[in-house]
């Protein structure tokens, strides 16, 4: 009985113009914002490559190890095609520096093309599914019971011997059904484009990842589902609840999710925060100093650093705190305060790298405190509707989420702490090559080479089960809450 | 006649459930946008003038012309509209400010003394959300509420307008009486738009009795004028839409159908249209300069500044010492052949060393600090012309990307409400060309005020060339930036054309549609 019920449903939807109409439109949609984003895409592979390849020449081309200028680059994620996140928004470049840790804020956006097209909101296959399927899935639903009703019809099936759980469930298999038949047909669409594009590279884990996008889309349009059919069997007349449907979904996908953030900001001002952090970073910045006026009152060093009385010929390169030399000669009369010159070099590197460390503590704290803070409590409000959570749980997925961001901020701390090993294998601030170049020029043959992995699956999936459980339990509720309705209600 | 079905219509609508859930989603949303408003826009304001006091003080502390033409103009901020809260415009995309100062450079000039960079204008670039971690989402500014609900409600009410009443055979009964066809339309057509702009103006009513609350927010009477504008604006984009949902309803004989159809057309038009072909019309556009190409270019072009004045400067030095024949001779053989340049500096050493010493005592002539003001002048030069050409090709791709999306008319409502507020593209177009001439502005005062000292030697870009002369802080010119209902009207004109348009076209298809259909 339930199979020809579900078939039936089924039939009726196939063959109804909303579906037909649904199902070019997703295709449309999906399809022409591929071609774009695929080609964004290749854009931006591109342009990493080419950043990458300046990025070491220009660290090859340092002649001491002071005059190193190391950047490196955050590779573009293939799955921002189905959820862009904040992997084409954040900035891309990072500079590795002994004296300061990298972290999310330090991240430069200056290779990031043409910064006013921001104006133009992003697009990705994600939202398409978020916006024209939820319409789609209230336009299944809203007639769903109280179309029969008015019909008739509903009174016609129940007066057979067919439980009332049966034909809701019916209903929903039928509708789960049609609705899943747009998502995987734009899905292999996607993956025919994609493997036409030679920059889009997917392996087997990112199967699996978009394998959880597409599970998170049929949760998510479940959930929309359901609110069209709890809408249907608590109204008796479809105008009504389609006017509630259609209300309700641009409540939920459109209004809700930019209001929360608009309306409700728990942070208060930051500025404060930032100010005091910035003052503490100062102090520590200050006892540096000290230090080294501490080191140079021992020190037979005379004259004003960072050259003190050295007669060289060469350049230099200053900026912040960092000097920059490359002594192509040093004058015969200056040789013999050459050894102290390297201790105080030596001396220098030491503390910026031990003061630099102590600053990244208050530093995340501050990222904490202000930034991230906002950014947990924006997530958390905006939970309220799916169309939200739908959104955070693919960019989980995705690895485009803010812990995908962080990851990348890590791995770049890592890197850094690669260097500073990297400098004390080979002795580098104590030695002559620090600063001149005359006894020639660094090799820099063994410099690491920094790699960024994506987080895997698993963890992908640990970061996006909290927001697709949120999603499953929804549709627990009202599931539960239609049934016992339904089970009650008069026909 | 047409009054009689225009009240009918209303008085229907009037007691629907849709009335009501339209009347408290846009009240809501309007209550909302004016009490962040009430919020945010004091510190907004207060920030303006506390940057604007800040620049002013420090301009007004330069006592010599020199510094004045070294330290530039100051930043040049601009002035937040009063009605932000009509339309945002990406005020987060787009810099608050005109100029950005670069850094600055010195370097030697022979061997007398050093040539120093002067002020030269570079913009901001607008990167400020590249550190934005929080999840992206749009302000509800009036221009969200218009142009997705006043789409989306128009269409829940005319969807079944036509369809519906054939469906239940009322359209038949109606038509038996002596009215004719467009009367019938037109009637519906008012109806509706009057019932949707009802609650629409209530709405704004509210909104605009909270804003008036606040001190800050001082409406002038263009204000007003803009805010007549901004209303009729909405009205058209409403009206659009009703005679879209005119033109499907009398086509279809299902108003399910028809739902779906309009829906499907609105989520195409309205939500995607406006980003998917601003993304698709930059796919076919010569990308702009990567920061590593425009470093390059611009380095290159220096380079060539740079060898230009030491040639100049060789040949100069040749006039004033006899040895400084010597120097240029190794100099020269020094880019070929550094081991014999060197070997002819050893044997040479004594007269060398003469040669440095005199060049070094003597005082730069006017001739000299002409060669230098050259190369300062060209530096600025080439800089500003770099940066502007970087800037206007960058500006003219999104000019173009918009262009495209105005397909949709969403974003002509976006763009002319936009331009209307005195936010968005069009204003920060309209302040970088204020910019310009305040920034020409003070270059002549600079030019005028050397011009007036009879001591100086008009030499502009080196200090040893310019007047001494303390300047009077009061002279300076100021850059005020004001936003003119004239410019705001002009930079909205197209797009308002463009809506009048769209409404004659979809008028007329829902008359054609209609008058052909069988009923």
């Amino acid at each position: 009985m339930l199979r020809t019920l579900i078939r039936q449903e089924l039939l009726t939807h196939l063959m109804s113009a909303r579906f037909f109409v649904a199902v070019v439109i997703t295709l449309l949609l999906v399809v022409a914002n591929t071609v774009v984003l695929i080609d964004e895409h290749e854009n931006r592979v591109a342009n990493y490559s080419q950043q990458e390849k300046v990025h070491r020449e220009k660290a090859v081309k340092a002649e001491t190890y002071s005059r190193l200028e190391l950047f490196v680059e955050r590779p573009p994620n293939p799955l921002s095609l189905f959820s862009a996140g904040l992997d084409k928004r954040l900035g891309t470049t990072v500079e590795i520096y002994h004296g300061d840790v990298p972290m999310i804020s330090s991240i430069s956006a200056r290779n990031l093309g043409n910064p006013y097209l921001n104006l133009f909101s992003q697009i990705d296959l994600v939202s398409i599914f978020q916006v024209v399927l939820s319409l789609l899935a209230l336009l299944f639903a809203y007639d769903a019971i109280a179309g029969d009703w008015e019909s008739g019809t509903l009174r016609l099936v129940i007066s057979h011997p067919v439980r009332r759980g049966s034909i809701l469930f019916a209903k929903y298999i039928a509708a789960m059904i049609c609705l899943l038949l747009p998502v995987l047909m734009s899905l292999l669409m996607v993956l025919i484009l994609c493997s036409l594009a030679s920059s889009i590279q997917l392996n087997g884990s990112d199967f699996l990842r978009i394998g959880g996008i597409v599970w998170t889309t049929i949760v998510y349009l479940s959930v929309f589902y359901l609110i069209g059919l709890l809408i249907s069997t608590t109204t008796r007349r479809t105008a009504t609840s389609l006017m509630l449907c259609m209300f309700l979904w641009v409540g939920l996908v459109l209004v809700y999710p930019n209001w929360s953030r608009f309306a409700i900001n728990p942070v208060s001002d930051m500025r404060a925060e930032r100010q005091s952090a910035s003052q503490q970073i100062e102090q520590i910045w200050e006892e540096a100093d000290r230090e080294e006026q501490r080191f140079l009152a021992n020190s037979p060093l005379d004259g004003e650093p960072p050259r003190f009385n050295i007669g060289y010929s060469g350049s230099s390169s200053r900026s912040g705190r960092r000097h920059g030399f490359n002594m192509t000669k040093v004058d015969a009369d200056s040789e013999p305060s050459v050894p102290h010159f390297q201790n105080y070099q030596a001396f220098i590197g030491a503390t910026h790298i031990r003061l630099a460390e102590k600053a990244a503590l208050i530093r995340e704290q501050r990222l904490a405190r202000t930034d991230i803070r906002q950014a947990t409590w924006d997530k958390r409000l905006m939970k309220f509707s799916p169309a939200s959570l739908y959104t955070f749980a693919t960019s989980a997925w995705a690895g485009t989420d803010l812990d995908g961001m962080l990851d990348f901020s890590r791995a770049t701390q890592g890197y850094r702490q690669m260097l500073i090993d990297y400098f004390h294998d080979k002795d580098a601030f104590a030695s002559r090559q620090w600063f001149a170049s005359d006894q020639g020029t660094v090799d820099w043959w063994d410099l690491p080479q920094f790699r960024f992995e994506r987080a895997d699956v698993w963890e992908n999936a640990q970061r996006a089960l909290p927001d697709v459980s949120l999603l499953f339990l929804m549709n627990l509720i009202l599931f539960i809450l239609t049934f016992l309705i339904f089970i009650k209600v008069e026909v | 006649m047409i009054r009689h079905i225009i009240q009918r219509e209303f008085f229907d609508h009037l007691n629907s459930l849709r009335f009501a859930l339209t009347t408290l989603i846009l009240v809501a949303l309007m209550v909302t946008n004016a009490v962040v408003h009430l919020q945010s826009h004091p510190d907004k304001v207060r920030r303006y003038s506390e940057n604007i006091t800040a620049d002013q003080n420090k301009l007004q502390s330069a006592t010599e012309l020199y510094e004045l033409l070294k330290e530039g103009p100051g930043r040049l901020y601009k002035q937040p509209s009063a009605l932000t809260f009509i339309a945002d415009g990406g005020d987060a995309f787009l810099p608050n400010r005109g100029t950005t100062s670069w850094g600055s450079w010195s370097r030697t000039a022979g061997y007398s003394g050093q040539v120093k960079s002067v002020w030269s204008l570079d913009y901001p670039t607008a990167n400020l959300n590249a550190r934005d971690l929080r999840p992206k989402a749009t302000k509800i500014d009036w221009v969200f509420i218009i142009t997705y609900l006043l789409s989306f409600i128009p269409l829940l009410f005319t969807f079944d307008a036509l369809s519906g009443e054939r469906e239940k055979g009322t359209l038949r009964l109606c038509l038996a009486n002596p009215i004719s066809r467009p009367a019938l339309l037109v009637g519906k057509f008012l109806g509706t738009l009057i019932t949707v702009l009802i609650p629409f103006y209530f709405a704004v009513l509210l909104n605009l009795s909270v804003v008036s609350l606040d001190s800050w927010t001082q409406l002038e009477a263009a204000d007003w004028g803009r805010l007549g504008m901004i209303m009729l604006i909405a009205s058209g984009y409403a009206s659009i839409f009703i005679a879209v949902g005119l033109m499907v309803s009398a086509s279809t004989r299902d108003s399910r159908i028809s739902l779906v159809s309009l829906l499907i057309i609105w989520v195409a038009l309205v939500v995607f249209m406006p980003s998917t072909l601003g993304t698709l019309a930059t796919k076919w556009m010569s990308p702009v300069q990567t920061a590593h190409q425009r470093e390059m270019a611009k380095r290159s072009a220096l380079d060539q500044i740079n060898e230009d004045f030491d040639e100049r400067m060789r040949n100069k030095r040749e006039t004033r010492s006899p040895a400084a024949n010597l120097l240029n001779e190794i100099e020269e053989l020094w880019k070929t052949a550094p081991e014999e340049a060197k070997k002819l500096a050893k044997e040479n050493e004594e007269q060398l060393r003469l040669a440095m010493a005199q060049l070094a005592s003597q005082k730069a002539g006017p001739e000299e600090l002409r060669i230098r003001a050259e190369l300062v002048n060209r530096d600025v030069e080439v800089r500003e012309r770099l940066n502007r050409e970087h800037l206007s090709a960058q500006l003219a791709q999104v000019q173009r990307a918009r262009m495209v999306t105005r397909f949709s008319p969403a974003a002509i409502v976006q763009y002319a409400l936009e331009s209307m507020t005195g936010t968005g593209l069009n204003r920060h177009l309209q302040f970088l060309d204020g910019v310009d001439i305040h920034i020409r502005q003070f270059r002549n005062f600079i030019t005028e005020t050397d011009r007036a000292d009879t001591e100086s030697l008009h030499i502009i870009g080196v200090p040893d060339g310019m007047s001494k002369k303390p300047i009077s802080p009061q002279a300076l010119p100021r850059f005020e930036d004001k936003i003119t209902f004239s410019d705001t009207f002009n930079a909205a004109i197209v797009d308002m054309l463009l809506l009048v348009l769209l409404l004659g076209v979809f008028l007329s298809g829902a008359f054609l549609v209609f008058i052909r259909s069988d009923v």
